[in-house]
């Protein structure tokens, strides 16, 4: 699944970046977020605007149209967190 | 001694620039607040420090990085203070690694250790220190603890001679490294350093090769690496590998100096905050409801009652009180008038709107502070999208509101050239705070119950249209996929101090304005109606002034406001938009003994005074504005052009509104 299907608050492991913008990549490689990256969603923003998550505390809005080519993983061990 | 400040964006650089040199800069809790170097002086140390706009890596994305690593490559520095966010410090000792590979000596301020303790992370600073063989001091940037440590440790350092910090990249690439340094001429800077960055792809590193065919070996070199790198499935391009290898470095360093402890459940009232700020539903209303609040503040409670009171000071006791010590001082009628009628008459009818400045300055720079800036910018994003531009364009234009200079600058941290380019083009349709003077004036004059809705009107109305404007000029450029990537800072409870400064700081530079531009302005308008073709002291009908904008009074007149004063006022409102008050005060000073409230009364209709009101928010950027246009847009046609579609656009929507209003039966 990818990071804009998942719901709000729903812990998840980032396991494909490479279809991302190549752009859009390096600047969430710059704040830290590579392939085995925790995240959690945390808002979507409404009529197909941007949605943010958090990783290593940190809150990052992107695009839904990115969070589209990000493959995540739910994690059954970080659901329970 | 030449020391440069740098780091990741918001992370509190700004702060420490502003301990260490003892004066002000403006500090915002969004990324991107620096966008041009500053200079500043060393407290208590001769030399000289430079603050330069945050950064993630060296290579740059935006216009803003790009300083910072043209900086680094033209080598007009003597050491390095790295300002590093504990709290984030996996991600910021990437940096750490490039600026300790230039072989410069480093000291790090290691910044939000609180936040980090919040967040379970003890760091252990002296093991740091040893790893990396560079000072690293623990510092509070918001409150200057530590800040004084800092400056101290530069000095120590200066005379160490730095060693060698290197990472080995593995064969192939150590292989490309040395190959490529060759290239590079011997100047004083790191020759690894140039390579490296080159292979990572820093344009600003590949053009200090100076022929071309070297450069374009050194291309062909990347090439080669990257081919190797992805045959040998290790990674997709060189400065992916390069990242790789810091991060297992990193992690190594991070399993040394970093304890974690059970995490504090500090975050959750940020997340709660965020969860009502970023709502599906709410976002939106919540902003402008924050914005009608603010307003409200500004005018209604606290500007206003203090403007009458300064307004019933400058035109009774000030006046009388200056008349009668020029009257004691026997000095010439014409001074007299000058001082009376053109000083005190123009430039008090500017400084009088001095409480409302600070009041809106005041929560702008809040806003700044907390952290709620990037959250509109979040919230915008989708709408901004429509017109081709970015949510990050939003922060722009809201500063705009201050002051459109820092408006335009600000729109450099835009990546996308098109959307940069796009938010210059728009920044002067908002609404400056001296705009703000004629606001209060009319608004003050014609619809003294609903100021606040009026005002805020205008507001709506200059991001109407700056967002159709925004639209139509994106239909005539390339298009150009865009990029949203946007950091959301933890929220601060703003630092009072902090915010104080900050709105003086903006507060000061109105001041400024209006005693030395609208005090020169105003003598000039006041001369030129205070002669005439008769000689000096004409009536002001037969004044210069009356005749000069006599001929332009016509064109304007559809628009509803057909007075020669009216159109003086707008031609001294190019040169700051506060000098179309200060003009009125006197042109309507010297006609009639009324006060200046009076006299605009007996002059427009409270329809043909919002028209004037939309024409002034529209019409040109001002004079210091133009310089700041055609710095960024970098070419004159571009600059005339945003000049002439503001005036275009003023006198269609004006015409409109007033042809509307007469239509409607106001």
């Amino acid at each position: 699944m990818n990071l804009a299907e998942l719901k709000p608050g729903v812990h998840a492991v980032i396991t494909d970046l490479s279809k991302t913008d190549r752009m859009v990549n390096k600047r969430l490689r710059d704040l830290g977020v590579t392939a085995g990256t925790l995240i959690c969603l945390r808002s979507v923003m409404p009529l197909g605007g941007p949605c943010c998550f958090e990783s290593c505390g940190e809150c990052i809005g992107i695009r839904r149209a990115e969070a589209e080519t990000i493959d995540v993983e739910c994690d059954t061990h970080w659901k329970s967190l | 001694m030449e020391v440069a400040l740098i780091g990741n964006p918001n992370t509190g650089k700004t702060s420490l620039f502003n301990y260490l040199t003892g004066s002000y800069a403006l500090i915002g809790n969004w990324s991107g607040v620096t966008v041009e170097k500053k200079v500043g002086r060393l407290k208590n140390r001769d030399g000289l420090l430079i603050d330069l706009p945050g950064i993630y890596t060296v290579a740059p994305l935006s216009k803003d990085e790009s300083v910072t690593s043209r900086f680094l490559i033209d080598n007009h520095f003597s050491q390095i203070v790295n300002i590093v966010d504990a709290s984030q410090l996996e991600r910021n000792l990437q940096l750490t690694i490039e600026l300790l590979e230039l072989g410069k000596p480093v000291v790090i301020a290691l910044n939000m250790m609180d936040v980090a303790k919040h967040r379970g992370m003890e760091i252990d600073r002296l093991s740091l220190s040893k790893l990396l063989r560079v000072p690293v001091i623990p510092i509070v940037a918001r409150s200057g603890r530590g800040c004084h440590l800092v400056s101290e440790s530069l000095s120590a350092s200066a005379a160490d001679r730095p060693h060698t910090f290197r990472i080995d990249y593995g064969s192939e690439s150590e292989r490309a490294i040395s190959r490529l340094s060759l290239f590079f001429p011997e100047s004083g800077v790191n020759r690894r350093w140039l390579a490296i960055q080159a292979l990572e792809g820093n344009k600003d590193a590949r053009n200090r090769i100076q022929s071309e065919t070297d450069r374009n070996d050194a291309i062909e070199a990347s090439c080669d690496l990257r081919k190797a790198l992805q045959e040998n499935g290790q990674a997709e391009t060189v400065s992916d590998w390069f990242y790789q290898i810091r991060k297992k470095y990193i992690h190594e360093i991070i399993r040394q100096v970093v304890r974690h402890r059970e995490e504090m459940n500090q975050t959750a009232l940020s997340t709660k905050i965020d969860a009502l700020v970023t709502n599906k539903f709410a976002g939106i209303p919540l902003f402008l409801g924050i914005m009608y609040l603010i307003f409200h503040i500004t005018f209604e409670w606290i500007g206003n009652p203090l403007s009458n009171l300064l307004d019933a000071f400058f035109s009774g006791p000030l006046t009388d009180w200056t008349r009668q010590a020029l009257n004691a001082a026997g000095v010439a009628t014409v001074i007299r008038d000058v001082v009376l009628n053109g000083i005190i008459a123009g430039v008090g009818g500017v400084i009088v709107f001095v409480p409302q400045i600070f009041v809106l300055f005041f929560f702008l720079s809040w806003i700044e502070d907390s952290g709620y800036m990037t959250r509109v910018a979040l919230v915008m994003d989708r709408l901004m999208q429509l017109v081709g531009l970015n949510g990050k364009a939003f922060i722009p234009l809201v500063i705009g509101f201050g002051c459109n200079i820092p408006g335009v600058m600000a729109a450099r941290t835009i990546e996308q050239p098109k959307e940069r380019l796009l938010t210059v083009l728009i920044s002067p349709l908002m609404s400056c705070s001296a705009r703000l003077t004629v606001y209060s004036l009319f608004a003050g004059v014609f619809f003294a119950r609903y100021q606040a809705l009026v005002v805020l009107s205008l507001y709506a109305l200059s991001i109407v249209l700056a967002m159709l404007m925004a639209k139509l000029f994106s239909l005539f450029m390339k298009k150009e996929t865009s990029v949203f990537v946007l950091e959301l800072p933890p929220y601060r409870l703003p630092n009072l101090r902090t915010i104080m400064r900050s709105t003086w700081d903006k507060a000061k530079g109105f001041v400024r304005k209006a005693t030395t531009f609208i005090l020169g302005g105003t003598i000039l308008v006041w001369a030129l109606s205070y002669f005439g073709t008769a000689g000096a002291n004409v009536p002001l009908d037969h004044s210069f002034l009356a005749m000069i904008c006599g001929f332009l009074a016509p064109l304007v007149a559809p628009l509803g406001f057909g007075s020669w004063q009216a159109a003086s006022a707008l031609i001294s409102g190019f040169m700051a938009k506060e000098s179309v008050v200060s003009t009125l005060s006197m042109v309507y000073h010297t006609a009639a003994a009324g006060s200046l409230t009076e006299s605009i009364r007996q002059s427009f209709t409270p329809l043909q005074a919002y028209s004037f009101m939309v024409f002034t928010l529209l019409y040109i950027p001002c004079m210091s504005t133009v310089p700041a246009i055609k710095h960024e847009v970098g070419s004159t046609k571009l600059t005339l052009f945003t000049m002439g579609y503001c005036v275009a656009l003023a006198y269609t929507v004006s015409f409109i509104v007033y042809r509307l209003g007469l239509l409607a039966g106001f």
